[in-house]
């Protein structure tokens, strides 16, 4: 059997014409040589009036983006202050690193804690597993969970990187500076 | 079911077909094309069922052929087919030879897509708060099939969200699609016929006709039917979702049925159960007790940890020391000990607890029955594969009798199954039991029986069969001679007759008789070379069949050779405090699973050392256990069980065990060690292999072959190991002759589906069990001036109890029913069988 037409590779199809710089020699040859030596000093001479860069962590600290992805938030609705988070689980099931758990449970209809049938009884985040992916954000269906701009995260104790529902609902201390429009 | 199931691909047979039921037709073999491809399939089958031997899929939300035949409510399958102008829905037009079917042309593409829109016009898409979430069908097909987008902008449909449709069942009739699957389960599977479409057009909802909750024996199937979150478990709300889980397989040794489930576990806790469809056991239908009675496992009521008793106390005791108070005693009553197993025991318990006391005891009372000894020759018979049946063969029969059993209290799957059987394979159902039972409105034939008269009336059954007079017979059972010759003429006529019969009746009916009458009729039917004809025993206990094969039984060794003298259960309760001194209570409780339990209660009280292995505090272990040993529930357990069929099936450890619950097998090894006996086991399949080596009908057998479907042993070569009866036909005691009421009631007894430690402390069971209830005829209910509802006292010569009455129109007049619980009182007043009841008002 023969192959069909379209399927015979042909080298000589994907050739392609190369650019190629000025000759050697002349003008040319002498800026190459001199001419971007002295670019690459001008930097370097630049640099050198500039004065230090190194910042003074942690008295001083570097402003993030402001879609930088840093500690995680929980929402609440401010007219009712119920829960956002439904428990669905869709983050947990979003997330690369399997650091979310979610246990969800009935909402008591008299007293309700989030807005849907169910709310999350047990929302953890394990800090220390999380790569900042931001995946968990993308997945919720109503935006209960954002990342925030914190990334002062470390602790003692491993343990305590497991931040749990009331953590994260908490307001979080906003330590790091947020970089202004065009900065 | 679920997704999984939806879409399956077919293989030939169906799961745990081992071999085709001799009833079932051969299907030809016929070629269609179906999106351009020559495909093979069997002849008969629906396009849906068709297509995928061609390894196409057709969505389907509606078809489900378990549910009989399809009713092509949802338009989800529509299809092109060569020569039809019009689409045609494909799960109810059957395939034939010759056929040519698009599945995937814009015509076909575009009904798709806008049967989902239609379908989600309607539907609130809570995926995010709905249990079926990342398991719904609806989501997988309107991904797959859908547009993607949504043109309707007004307002859905609303009503209240979930509703309670029954204790364990919630209803969100807002994502309810109108599939028609949760109501022709109830109207044409378990026919329970509550379930019923309400309203028309938008308004349409699923409900009960009255309001009524929906309470049937099979209602938690509908869970699994529903295509979408209408109809979840309302102990399964909110509690995992389909990515935290894991799933497990495994069997239920809940009852007889040993119907093959799935446990979804989420930390170490199992959330729910599901049916894992085996055709050769349960056809993938779940009774809810099944279902629904994993609740208990987890309730502060279980006992986790070794008890032994101090004083009048039971106090908690670390494992070394109850094993080493249990072993003292038993050291001490050696071959003065005795050991009862039943309920879900395995074939291992029971093989290495036989052990213990034949080896290491010098005792050969065990027993796991009731009622007296079974000879060799009558056990052999009633075991022979010839005349034997599996569950298949009772749905391809062609005429059933099911004899002195109510199958939804004794073994739930297999009454579905019958009922299959009449509705769908064209049996003919005969019905023969004292109490009136739920299958009698599919019987061509009921017949009536006094309550603990089925020795007569069995008799006379084999006299109608071999066209003998019937004499007294029919008097002395109770019965109608007419109705006992139709039985007669209607098995006499069969090609493939089938007898169901419990076991239960040898309880009652004393002795083996009623065993060698079944064994008479079966012999004088001439089925013996006839496959697929003859009958099957429903053991009382779930793992009845296995313990008696393996030689659990006084008299009995593996596979049912001649083997010691011990003595039986009664003769146990007789010798207690006095030959023996020791007793071993193995998943039994003979106060409570024993007709004559309030008699066991006092011979329990002379006992010695009562050890009991239990999984609630009540009963024997309760009052008389001196050292409780906890017991593994069904997903900690691991180990084989045997089918009343024969079918060996595999229970597998799913989850952790429960506090410092150890393996039943694990602590018999112990006391095994501490008397000086070392039975050489480190793992629970060192005592398969045990088994395999030492019951010639099992030989060779190993967890493998097993397997996730289980294997008959009948059909392996082993079955040749079997020792021959020496006769299959006995000669029959002269019947004793039904109670004359004399202005009394004649009493029976029955046990309810709903009762139990499982179900009690199962929240969403609880509300079912019943309180102690007596069942009247109207007639007798008028005579004494009583309506259902009110309170009578019983007497009997045995004792009292007062009961709720209900009159149920169906009753005989001139009988009463019981219903037998673990109640104190009940236990007294049923305590030695006592014929005739006086109702008090
Ligand atoms: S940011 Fe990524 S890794 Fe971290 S919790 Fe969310 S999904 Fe998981
Ligand atoms: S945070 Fe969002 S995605 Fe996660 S459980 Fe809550 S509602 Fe669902
Ligand atoms: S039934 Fe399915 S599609 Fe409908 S809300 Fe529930 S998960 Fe979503
Ligand atoms: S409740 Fe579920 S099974 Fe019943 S008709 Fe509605 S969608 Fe179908
Ligand atoms: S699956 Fe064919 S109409 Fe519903």
């Amino acid at each position: 059997m023969s192959l069909p037409e379209a399927n015979v590779y042909d080298p000589q199809a994907d050739a392609f014409e190369v650019q190629r710089g000025p000759d050697v020699g002349g003008a040319a040859s002498f800026y190459r040589a001199f001419g971007e030596t002295l670019r690459g000093l001008k930097t370097t001479m630049g640099r050198l009036i500039e004065g230090p860069v190194t910042i003074q962590y942690p008295e001083e600290k570097t402003a993030v983006y402001p879609r930088f992805r840093g500690r995680h938030k929980l929402h609440k609705f401010e007219d009712s202050d119920l829960e956002k988070c439904v428990g669905c689980s869709l983050c947990a099931a979003a997330c690369p690193a399997d650091c979310i758990r979610v246990v969800a449970t009935d909402n008591d209809p008299a007293n309700p804690t989030s807005a849907g049938e169910r709310y999350a009884a047990v929302y953890e985040i394990n800090m220390a597993r999380c790569i900042f992916c931001g995946y968990c954000e993308m997945a919720c269906p109503f935006d209960a969970i954002t990342l925030g701009h914190d990334y002062e995260l470390s602790d003692y104790n491993r343990s305590d990187l497991i931040f749990t529902k009331e953590m994260l609902l908490a307001e979080p201390i906003e330590r790091t500076p947020l970089r202004l429009e065009g900065e | 079911m679920t997704p999984e199931t939806t879409h399956l691909v077919i293989d030939a047979l169906p799961a745990g077909y081992s071999s085709k039921p001799a009833g079932e037709p051969d299907r030809a073999a016929i070629v269609f094309t179906i999106d351009g491809a020559e495909v093979t399939a069997p002849e008969g089958l629906m396009l849906v069922d068709a297509a995928k031997y061609g390894g196409v899929e057709i969505p389907v939300f509606c078809y489900e052929p378990k549910l009989g035949a399809p009713v092509g409510a949802c338009r989800m399958c529509l299809v092109e087919i060569e020569g039809i102008p019009k689409l045609q829905t494909a799960c109810s037009t059957p395939v034939r030879d010759g056929m040519s079917v698009v599945t995937k042309s814009p015509r076909v593409i575009e009904a798709q897509n806008s049967v989902v829109e239609f379908i989600l016009a309607n539907h609130p898409l809570d995926c995010p708060v709905c249990d079926k979430g990342g398991e719904c069908p609806l989501q997988d097909i309107s991904y797959g099939w859908g547009r993607g987008k949504s043109r309707f902008t007004e307002p859905k449909r609303h009503f209240e969200k979930p509703v309670a449709l029954s204790p364990s069942i919630a209803i969100d009739r807002e994502r309810c699609i109108l599939c028609y699957r949760c109501v022709r389960f109830s109207q044409e599977v378990s026919e329970d016929y509550q379930l019923v479409l309400l309203e028309r057009g938008a308004d349409a909802h699923v409900g009960t006709f009255d309001g009524t909750e929906y309470i049937a024996p099979f209602s938690g199937n509908i869970i699994e039917l529903c295509p979408v979150g209408a109809l979840t478990s309302r102990a399964y709300r909110f509690q995992a979702r389909p990515w935290d889980i894991e799933q497990g397989g495994s069997v239920c040794a809940m009852c007889p049925g040993q119907c093959n489930v799935t446990y979804t576990v989420r930390d170490e806790k199992v959330m729910r159960v599901l049916q894992r469809d085996n055709h050769a056991v349960d056809d993938g239908w779940l009774c809810d007790r099944g279902r629904f009675a994993y609740q208990a496992w987890e309730s502060e009521a279980r006992i986790t940890q070794p008890l032994v008793r101090q004083g009048d106390k039971l106090l908690p005791a670390r494992w070394d020391y109850a094993l080493d108070v249990a072993a003292s005693a038993l050291k001490k009553a050696g071959a003065r000990s005795a050991a009862l197993a039943g309920g879900g025991t395995t074939n291992e318990e029971g093989w290495l607890l036989r052990r213990l006391l034949i080896e290491g005891l010098g005792s050969r009372n065990i027993d796991s029955r009731r009622g007296g000894k079974l000879s060799a020759d009558v056990a052999r018979t009633l075991t022979e594969p010839d005349v034997t049946l599996s569950i298949p063969d009772v749905e391809w029969a062609d005429a059933i009798l099911v004899l002195a059993t109510e199958l939804v209290d004794e073994m739930p799957i297999l009454d579905l199954r019958v009922r299959k059987a009449v509705n769908h394979r064209g049996a003919k159902l005969a019905v023969a039991t004292a109490r009136p039972s739920s299958l009698d409105s599919k019987a061509q034939i009921t017949a009536r029986f006094a309550p603990k008269a089925v020795d007569a009336f069995a008799q006379a059954l084999l006299r109608s069969i071999s066209g003998e007079d019937l004499g007294d017979l029919p008097t002395r059972a109770g019965a109608d001679g007419e109705e006992i010759a139709a039985i007669a003429e209607l098995l006499k006529g069969a090609e493939r007759p089938a007898i169901l019969w419990g076991e239960k009746v040898l309880y009652y009916a004393g002795g083996a008789a009623p065993a060698m009458t079944v064994a008479n009729i079966v012999d004088k039917l001439g089925v013996k070379n006839t496959a697929g004809a003859g009958h099957l025993q429903i053991p009382v206990q779930a793992n009845g069949r296995g313990l008696r094969e393996i030689g659990f039984l006084p008299n009995l060794g593996p596979a049912l050779t001649e083997e010691g003298d011990g003595k039986s259960s009664d003769e146990i309760a007789a010798a207690l405090g006095d030959q023996i001194n020791a007793l071993i209570l193995m998943g039994v409780d003979p106060m409570v699973d024993y007709p004559n339990g309030a008699e066991w209660d006092d011979a329990l009280a002379k006992a010695g050392t009562v050890i009991s292995f239990s999984t609630w505090l009540d009963g024997t272990a309760e009052r008389h256990a001196d050292v409780i040993f906890p017991l593994e529930v069904g997903p900690e357990k691991e180990g084989t069980l045997t089918h009343p069929d024969g079918r060996l099936q595999r229970l597998r450890q799913t989850v952790e065990r429960a506090g410092e619950v150890n393996a039943g097998w694990w602590a018999i090894a112990q006391l095994a060690e501490r008397v000086g006996l070392d039975l050489g086991v480190k793992v629970v399949h060192q005592i398969t292999a045990q088994i395999a080596d030492g019951v010639p009908i099992y030989a060779g057998i190993t967890p493998e072959e097993i397997g996730g479907t289980g294997v008959r042993w009948q059909e392996r070569a082993a079955a040749g190991n079997r020792p021959a009866p020496s006769r299959t036909t006995f000669d029959l005691p002269e019947p004793q002759a039904a109670a004359q009421p004399n202005g009394s009631l004649r009493l029976g007894t029955f046990r309810s589906l709903w009762g139990g430690g499982d179900v009690e402390h199962a929240a969403t069971l609880a509300p079912l069990v019943s309180r102690t209830r007596v069942e009247l005829s109207p007639a007798d209910g008028e005579r004494l001036g009583v309506n259902t509802g009110d309170e009578v006292t019983l007497n009997t010569e045995s004792g009292e109890v007062t009961a709720i009455v209900a009159l149920r129109d169906s009753i005989p007049t001139g009988s009463a029913f019981l219903l037998d619980s673990r109640d104190d009182g009940v236990r007294r007043a049923v305590a030695g069988s006592p014929a005739l009841v006086e109702v008090v008002k």
